[in-house]
C-alpha cells in the first residue's frame, strides 16, 4: 500500500462529518457581524436621544437645606429617579457641588474624602477632583456626570444642565 | 496550471482583497460602536458626536454589503 493512502487509514478524517463554509456563506456572516455593529451603535444613539430628552423634562429639586450640611460635609439624594444615586458636596460655606455618585469607570459608587478634598471610587482606586468631577487618577478616564447647584430660600436646588 | 486551477487561485485572491477590506470596515465600525458608548454613558458629550458615529457606521454596513456582492457578482461571472 503506497504511502500517501496508508496515513489515511493511520489519521482518518471524517470529512463527512466536517461542515464546511461557502465562500457565500461566510461572505453573508460578515455581513450580517456589520449589521450588528449597526444595530449597536443605532441603539446607544437612541438611548442617548432618549436620555437628552428625558433630562430636559427634569426640573429642579431641594435636596438640602444650607445647615444640614457642615463645610466639607457630603449627603447623599436621588435624581432624577429613585435609581440615579447623586452626592452633593459642601466645600466651602458658600460652595456646594454635586454629581452623580456612579463611578464612570464600572459604576461603582464613589464616595468623599474632605481632606484630600477628592472623590474616591473603593473598587478600583479611581479618584476624581471635588471641585469639578474630573478623573484624576486610577482607571477612571471620563469624569463624574455634574448636576448644577443653585441656593435660594435657604435651600441647595439641583437640576440637570438643560 | 490548468485554466480552472488559474481562475480558483484568482477568485482567491480577489477574496483575500474583500476580505482585508472588509474587516477594515469591521474593525472602523467596532471603533464608531465603542465611541457611541462612551458617548452614551457622558453626559456632556454632544449628539453630534453620536449621529455622526451612526453616520459613518451605516456607510461602512452600505460599503461592506457593496464589497461582498462585488465579490459574489465576479465570481458568478467567472465561473
Amino acid at each position: 500500500m503506497p504511502d500517501s493512502v496508508r496515513w489515511k487509514e493511520d489519521f482518518p478524517v471524517p470529512s463527512a462529518e466536517d461542515s464546511y463554509a461557502t465562500r457565500r456563506e461566510f461572505t453573508k456572516f460578515l455581513g450580517l457581524t456589520s449589521v450588528a455593529f449597526l444595530a449597536g451603535t443605532c441603539a446607544a444613539v437612541a438611548r442617548k436621544l432618549w436620555e437628552q430628552v428625558t433630562a430636559k423634562a427634569t426640573t429642579a429639586v431641594a435636596v438640602a437645606s444650607l445647615d444640614e450640611i457642615p463645610a466639607g460635609g457630603s449627603k447623599l439624594f436621588r435624581y432624577p429617579t429613585e435609581n440615579d444615586a447623586c452626592i452633593l458636596l459642601r466645600l466651602a460655606p458658600e460652595k456646594f457641588v454635586a454629581f452623580n455618585q456612579n463611578c464612570t469607570h464600572l459604576n461603582c459608587p464613589v464616595h468623599f474624602e474632605a481632606e484630600s478634598s477628592q472623590l474616591v471610587c473603593p473598587c478600583h482606586h479611581g479618584f476624581f477632583s471635588a471641585e469639578d468631577g474630573k478623573a484624576v487618577a486610577g482607571p477612571p478616564r471620563r469624569g463624574l456626570n455634574a448636576l448644577t447647584v443653585s441656593l435660594r430660600d435657604g435651600q441647595v436646588w439641583v437640576q440637570h444642565d438643560s | 496550471m490548468t485554466a480552472k486551477t488559474r481562475l480558483r487561485l484568482r477568485m482567491q485572491v480577489v477574496l483575500h482583497m474583500v476580505m482585508a477590506f472588509v474587516v477594515a470596515l469591521l474593525m472602523a465600525q467596532l471603533w464608531l460602536f465603542t465611541v457611541t458608548l462612551e458617548a452614551m454613558e457622558s453626559r456632556e458629550a454632544s449628539v453630534s458626536i453620536v449621529m455622526a458615529a451612526l453616520a459613518f457606521s451605516a456607510l461602512a454596513c452600505a460599503a461592506v454589503w457593496a464589497l461582498i456582492r462585488f465579490f459574489l457578482r465576479a465570481e458568478a461571472q467567472q465561473m
